[in-house]
């Protein structure tokens, strides 16, 4: 069982590109649409983290608008309580007419889009060795990389336990759906920790350090694309100081 | 209940951070601790944190339905302890928002306090207290998964409140309005989650009496 993000980052266009460019191009951007005014600030890196995901970095335009609709979903619910205001006649219409819950909207949209372009371009373990250049220590590392491994193979024996219960009628009607649930998540726990036994024993017999070493082909990054990134960066945030 | 990506103001998601930084870092040293001591303790606790996130994929049976799943706050408490849920916990929302576009990176000081550290350590006391007081186990754990799972909702309607206060009555209205919008599908949720768990605690009581591995 895949993810769609793995799926998209392990085969993307920018999979080979340097972490570090990537990085500071999305968590730069990211950054921007949080500090800089919603209007026109967020707008204009909302434009540009779409138009980097789907003509640079050429992301698949079906799946990324699937993945943007995911997190808009909550952002929506979220913005409707800032239409309404209550006050002591009861709810009625916010005086701002929406404003507020408009600009909250366009930074949330804005901001994912960044984290989606970081995720859907970066497969994880890149990260995480990225941040263990940062100073992450080794243990949380090795944990990390750990569980990305043990995840794939839990959600997997996740669906095969589904699909028996789902066979002999499991998950027909509420009360049988909570059974099904309970007894699916009993079985993975005890799998959880067995294979994780199972790959402890495994690995001490090989002579397991700690080090756990993942094949990654990054190239190291270039100065002048750095430059780019930042440069560009900086005349979005005075473009957008400058119209506001 | 994650807050996604962007939803709260800069300030916010800073202050957030570093509220739940401590905790984290306690978390983690104790883990290097454990480490030192226990070197074939890490794969149990890469293990539970797998299975953490992997619960957060599961759908679960709830009136509003799809965006309903377990957050498996009550469980983790009660079997790995909440000062290692706060690391565990911490890793498992990262990666949710890394590989689920689930929540985000400038709000994760905040989902890490309502997820990782408010609802664990609620739903530990509600445990201990109510096997002080003589509850029976099952009532004990759903009592345990319930609270820690509207604890983690109020805590989450609480920071939403405080970013958006209303513009007539204030952070008291602006609460009323999150508690309430969201209440439709997380009373239900906590609900099922709690029936869920006592189903999870007593097939695990039958499979064996303690998970020794998992005492890391």
């Amino acid at each position: 069982m895949s993810l769609a993000i793995d799926r998209l980052s392990q085969a993307g266009r920018w999979r080979r590109r340097a972490v570090a460019e990537k990085s500071v191009l999305a968590l730069g951007l990211l950054a921007l649409s949080l500090m800089l005014p919603p209007w026109p600030g967020a707008a204009l890196v909302l434009a540009a983290a779409w138009s980097l995901a789907l003509a640079f970095a050429r992301i698949p335009w079906r799946d990324w608008l699937g993945l943007n609709a995911a997190p808009l979903g909550f952002v929506l619910t979220g913005a409707v309580t800032l239409l309404v205001d209550l006050g002591p006649g009861g709810a009625h219409l916010a005086a701002d007419g929406g404003a507020r819950a408009l600009a909250l909207v366009l930074r949330a949209a804005a901001a994912s889009s960044c984290l989606l372009l970081l995720a859907a371009t970066t497969p994880t373990p890149d990260l995480v060795q990225g941040m263990r250049r940062l100073g992450l220590p080794a243990e949380i590392a090795e944990i990390m990389l750990l569980t990305w491994r043990f995840l794939f193979l839990l959600l997997e024996a996740a669906s095969a336990i589904r699909h028996a219960q789902e066979a002999r009628l499991g998950w027909f009607g509420p009360r049988r759906q909570v059974r099904s649930l309970g007894l699916l998540i009993a079985r993975l726990l005890p799998r959880a920790m067995d294979s994780a036994r199972r790959l402890e024993v495994g690995l001490a017999a090989r002579g397991f350090d700690g080090a756990l070493p993942m094949l990654s082909t990054a190239r190291p990054a270039s100065r002048r694309d750095l430059a780019l990134v930042l440069g560009g960066q900086t005349v979005l945030a005075g473009v957008s100081l400058w119209l506001s | 209940m994650h807050i996604m990506e962007g939803f709260l103001p800069a300030g916010h998601a800073l202050a957030w951070t570093c509220i739940s930084a401590p905790f984290v870092v306690a978390g983690g040293r104790s883990l290097r601790r454990t480490r030192a001591e226990k070197p074939e303790a890490r794969l149990p606790i890469a293990a539970a944190a797998g299975f953490t996130f992997v619960l957060s994929a599961l759908k679960l049976p709830s009136v509003t339905g799809s965006c309903s799943h377990p957050t498996g706050t009550g469980l983790g408490a009660i079997q790995f302890g909440p000062g290692l849920m706060a690391v565990i916990g911490t890793i498992v929302l990262l990666f949710q928002a890394l590989l689920l576009a689930h929540g985000g990176l400038s709000t994760m000081g905040a989902n890490v306090f309502s997820m990782a550290i408010a609802g664990p350590w609620v739903a530990y006391g509600v445990w201990n207290l109510a096997r002080k007081l003589g509850a029976s186990a099952a009532i004990a754990v759903f009592l345990a998964a319930f609270l820690g799972d509207l604890a983690t909702y109020c805590v989450t309607s609480l920071q939403l409140a405080l970013a958006f206060p209303d513009a007539q009555s204030g952070f008291a209205g602006a609460y009323a309005k999150f508690a309430g919008i969201f209440a439709v599908t997380q009373l239900p949720l906590a609900a099922a989650e709690g029936l869920v768990t006592v189903v999870v605690m007593n097939a695990l009581g039958q499979l064996q009496p303690r998970l020794k591995g998992a005492e890391a």
